[in-house]
């Protein structure tokens, strides 16, 4: 018995043999197929394909699409290749690509990380390249084309464009019989208007804040740093500055919502805000131009963000840009990649992408034009508010390359605040002095 | 003694192995195993009843905390509507020849290996297997930059298809895996030796009989290892997104990243495209059952 | 003969040692080189600088968190996936209607996306919406604040860890359950022995190989925890969840500290080659192989 199983196995296994040699063989084949398109360009330089890592999605793929496909037959010969990249993940692709020296040629990059990419050796130094006529350098918003430079050297060109504003919930407002926000309100206001709004019964809350510790905790606070007239550094960068009786208002303003009134809802995930809201579950949000496509079942407005009364800070926002940045890969590469983009962020485009996608404009010129803003509004309502609040960015983030670690610092601190474990005046030394530890470091 | 030939229906309690005699009288029409198990799979299944759910959505309604699980609207189109918003059937292609080609190569490969380290004495047993198992102790973060440099030096000297932004540079870093042959290793020892020593003793080679003797005793085992080897490499996603630089090389966990963007995700689109890319395979482990149950010829090679 | 059994087992084993040696070896020896550099991946320059990492590592109070959260977590995971694992499988291994559809049940734990998981657990306790406060209300237990609370948050990790990896240990033991003979359970059967004996006495025994590799492999796993805690809590609140592997991932690419970041890997690694040579030692004693 044991040999007639023996032959059967044996036909068997000659024919699964037979099978795994096909198989690896087509698989192998199939696997030769794929081109490294990673980007070539003839030895005349006439004509060239340069590669773009960008995470653009829904209407942002098909208005790029559409931009690329246009800039293609309008300039024969030269090619764009784009590759999505989700924008959190491109950092580490980018990274190990130039460790690899296989870098793209132009990658979408958060702002956050300029100071720090811009010790790569193979970013291009673009401060030339901006001031070529047409380019308008000016043109762009001072939010973006301070994130795009660090220590003098232009390192990108500004690809996105935001801030903070409040959106509010008009339903919730009427039904509690609270007159919705104006421009001039007060962050007083704002504690009041949410204390009313929060009803543990049915639980809604009146606003929420995100507390993931990353730096979307910290931007949101910053915002209203710079609102109660304080700084987070010292203007050279050398040591903390928030330690000051504008970082006790602002952190207290938080506090007193999160634990005292208990009007704020906190939200880990840094997901489930704004689902809630459009839920219908929270009255206000302190939140960017993105998340209005994410409520289409509220009724809601918009406005600046409110003012400390009797400081500079004004309705002072925040703004986050994001850059494009282009890499060396050859004289060529580089021409070709400083042509796409200049011709992408050109006010045509610029104007296109924003009326397609909802994005803010990225130049002055596109977003003070008022057919821009009502074609705008009319899309996306409430957008029109996020442009013209664009003016109320007077400054941006230190960028320095320390930043990353000394926003953990101060993400742990509002946190701890927030969750009741710490006073805020305790957290502000505490933080300060962490802060000022990193800086000396160097 | 045992009625071996009882049929095991419900009402009669059975191990699956025999029938043992009967004890107590049933109360329940249906083995009282079912009122564990059916709760415990419902319990583990709630993601993937969520995922359906959310798939069937209108964007609108996905949009809501807590999440809605009983929508008002069944929306279908989100399926055509995933499948159209990226070549999908390419990026389900690259997965299935790198997610097959990696199975056979990985139950060759660990089979061999596994089976040495289980039967052999051989000079550097204990260091050779702890070399391996010590690949699996650094993160894949840390070691994935020189991966990166490592693929691409072979894709420039040796051979093009295992370069990046080939398909070969997905599956030849992961052809041979630790776990495989930890796992087959550990399987291979459970069985007992008489049955490798006698056909050795027959004059067999060790080649033979791993694969006439050992393999038919290790179906289980082997089907196994295939069915998890092939979900993660099916379910890889940062080595591919680190390796590949096109679109058309990319695989399903890069294109269903493509549904995620920088603030908003489209949730409905995602969970469809994810149902999309779970049935095929739930379907093949489903159907393929039998092989994760030792055959009775092979238990019949047992004896007594 | 004995030189051919040295030969047969290098020729056995050499491919896939080859491919492993590769792709998993020379990527480890480089990070060891770098976790004596100061290098932030950004310039070229990386000068070294010996043990200055490793002693930043003692210095450094997050760290000594993420050792405790990283061995607490394990501590808490291993046992329990394996007895949960093997419960359902013990349960599964039997010839009733639907077993196919339980152990593709188990399969397709194991193959939705972590981040599916991970939005399920958000919601399921979350302080305010969730499903497991709702419950709570009922009997009388006031709401918890689980995620939000850094005493409780590594805990629901450790829960949601176990409802992904259950799949895992089931599929694992109901494989190793095929290989336990027919005879020697009908025989321990004849002989009077009750299921809860011979689960204890032979089941069990025999099933010590596999569950020398679920107790390895899910130690390793739980070691090197980081997708979950990613897309949960990122780490949070206040460190409560920070892992080595997450932290370290951290320094990489958040705080551009390449160097520090294998340093700790290597730590890590030390860590876990020694547990695992533990669980081997200790594994060498109870496990039984029937050769």
């Amino acid at each position: 018995m044991a040999a007639e199983c023996g032959k059967a196995t044996r036909r068997r296994r000659g024919r699964w043999a037979v099978l795994l040699t096909v198989l690896t063989a087509a698989a192998v084949t199939a696997a030769g197929c794929g081109t490294d398109s990673n980007g070539s360009s003839s030895a005349n330089g006439g004509s060239a394909t340069i590669q773009i890592w960008e995470g653009y999605t829904q209407a942002e793929a098909t208005a790029f699409a559409h931009l690329v496909s246009e800039y293609e037959a309008q300039h024969p010969g030269q090619k764009v290749s784009p590759l999505f990249v989700n924008n959190d993940d491109t950092l580490q692709k980018v990274l190990t690509a130039v460790r690899g020296g296989s870098p793209p040629d132009i990658a979408y990059l958060y702002g956050s990380w300029a100071p720090n990419v811009a010790q790569i050796p193979q970013v291009v130094n673009l401060t030339q390249v901006v001031k070529r006529p047409g380019v308008n350098w000016n043109d762009f918003w001072t939010g973006e084309r301070a994130v795009a430079t660090v220590n003098g050297k232009v390192i990108g060109i500004p690809a996105v464009v935001d801030n903070l504003a409040v959106v509010y919930n008009k339903t919730l407002f009427a039904k509690a019989g609270l007159v919705p926000p104006g421009p001039g309100w007060t962050w007083q206001q704002f504690q009041a208007d949410a204390q009313k709004l929060t009803d543990p019964a049915i639980k809604q809350y009146g606003t929420a804040y995100v507390t993931p510790g990353s730096e979307d905790t910290v931007w949101h606070w910053e915002a209203l740093l710079w609102e109660a007239g304080g700084q987070l550094l010292t203007a050279d960068n050398s040591k903390a500055a928030f330690d000051s009786a504008a970082g006790l208002t602002s952190l207290n303003t938080l506090r007193t919502m999160a634990v005292t009134d208990k009007s704020m809802y906190l939200d880990p995930s840094d997901s489930a805000y704004s689902n809630l809201f459009n839920s219908g579950k929270i009255g206000m949000l302190v939140t960017g131009p993105w998340d209005l496509s994410a409520f289409p079942n509220v009724h809601y407005g918009v406005q600046v963000m409110p003012s400390y009364p009797g400081t500079s800070g004004g309705h002072q926002t925040i703004s986050g840009p994001d850059n494009w940045v282009i890499f060396n890969n050859s004289p060529a590469r580089v021409a070709a990649a400083e042509k796409f983009l200049l011709w992408l962020t050109a006010p045509a485009q610029d104007k296109y992408f924003s009326v397609q996608t909802g994005n803010l404009p990225t130049r002055q010129s596109v977003g003070d034009a008022a057919s821009v803003v009502q074609q705008m509004n009319a899309a996306l309502p409430g957008v029109g508010a996020f442009i013209s609040n664009l003016s109320n960015v007077k400054q941006a983030r230190p960028q320095i390359p320390q930043y990353p670690k000394i926003s953990q610092v101060l993400g742990t601190m509002i946190v701890s605040v927030l969750l009741g474990k710490s006073q805020p005046q305790a957290a502000l030394t505490a933080a300060a002095q962490q802060v000022n530890q990193i800086l000396a470091a160097g | 003694m045992t009625a071996t030939s009882a049929p095991a229906r419900d009402g009669v309690r059975s191990d699956g192995r025999g029938v043992l005699p009967a004890r107590r009288r049933r109360r329940l029409p249906f083995s009282p195993w079912h009122l564990v198990l059916l709760p415990a799979t419902l319990v583990l299944l709630f993601p993937f009843a969520w995922l359906v759910i959310t798939s069937l959505e209108t964007p609108a309604e996905a949009l809501h905390f807590p999440p809605v699980l009983t929508p008002h609207v069944l929306r279908f189109a989100n399926y055509p509507d995933a499948l159209a918003s990226a070549p999908f059937g390419h990026f389900f292609l690259n997965s299935a020849i790198v997610a097959v080609a990696t199975v056979l190569s990985n139950l060759v490969l660990c089979s061999l290996a596994g089976y040495a380290f289980a039967r052999f004495r051989f000079l550097g047993r204990t260091a050779l297997f702890a070399v391996i198992m010590a690949t699996l102790m650094v993160p894949f973060q840390v070691t994935m930059i020189p991966q990166f440099i490592i693929t691409k030096w072979l894709g420039v000297h040796v051979l093009a298809a295992v370069g990046i932004n080939h398909l070969g540079a997905l599956i030849l870093p992961n052809a041979a895996t630790a776990f495989g042959i930890f796992f087959l290793r550990q399987f291979f020892r459970t069985l007992p030796l008489e049955y490798e020593e006698s056909a050795r003793v027959d004059g067999a080679s060790r080649l033979t009989v791993l694969i006439r003797i050992v393999l038919p005793l290790a179906t289980p085992a082997l089907a196994t290892l295939a069915a998890l080897t092939f979900l993660d490499s099916w379910n890889n996603f940062l080595w591919p997104l680190i390796a590949i630089t096109s679109t058309n090389q990319m695989t399903l966990p890069l294109g269903l990243a493509t549904f995620q963007g920088a603030h908003q995700t489209e949730w409905t689109l995602l969970m469809a495209a994810n149902v999309m890319s779970l049935v095929p395979m739930l379907a093949i482990f489903f159907g393929a059952q039998r092989y994760f149950i030792r055959s009775v010829a092979a238990t019949g090679l047992a004896g007594t | 003969m004995i030189g051919s059994e040295h030969l047969a087992g290098w020729a056995f084993v050499t491919p896939g040692v080859a491919i492993i040696a590769l792709f998993g070896m020379a990527p480890i020896i480089w990070s060891a080189l770098m976790s004596f550099q100061r290098n932030n991946l950004l310039s070229p320059s990386t000068p070294f600088t010996g043990l200055a990492n490793y002693r930043q590592m003692v210095h450094d109070p997050i760290v000594a968190q993420a050792i405790q959260h990283t061995l607490i977590y394990t501590a808490l995971f291993v046992p329990g996936t394996m007895a949960l694992g093997l419960f359902l499988a013990v349960a599964m291994n039997r010839k009733i209607r639907f077993i196919a559809f339980y152990r593709t049940a188990a399969y397709a734990t194991m193959a939705i996306s972590t981040i599916s998981e991970a939005i399920v657990f958000i919601w399921l306790f979350d302080p305010s919406y969730g499903v497991v406060n709702y419950f709570f209300s009922w009997i009388g237990v006031p709401p918890q604040q689980f995620l939000n609370s850094p005493s409780q948050a590594l805990y629901v990790i450790v829960l949601m860890t176990i409802w992904g990896w259950t799949g895992f240990a089931v599929v694992i033991y109901l494989a190793a359950l095929q290989g336990i003979p027919q005879p020697l359970l009908e025989a321990a059967a004849i002989d009077g022995a009750g299921p809860w004996r011979t689960f204890r006495r032979i089941t069990l025994p025999l099933l010590s190989p596999a569950s020398l590799f679920l107790a390895v492999w899910l130690t390793i796993n739980a070691m090197q925890l980081f997708d979950e805690v990613y897309l949960s809590t990122q780490g949070g609140p206040l460190n409560a969840t920070t892992v080595l592997v997450y932290y370290l991932y951290n320094q990489a690419f958040q705080d551009f500290n390449f160097g520090y970041a294998s340093a700790i890997a290597y730590f890590l690694f030390l860590v876990i080659i020694v547990v695992t040579v533990i669980q081997f030692r200790v594994g060498r004693r109870y496990t039984y192989y029937r050769s």
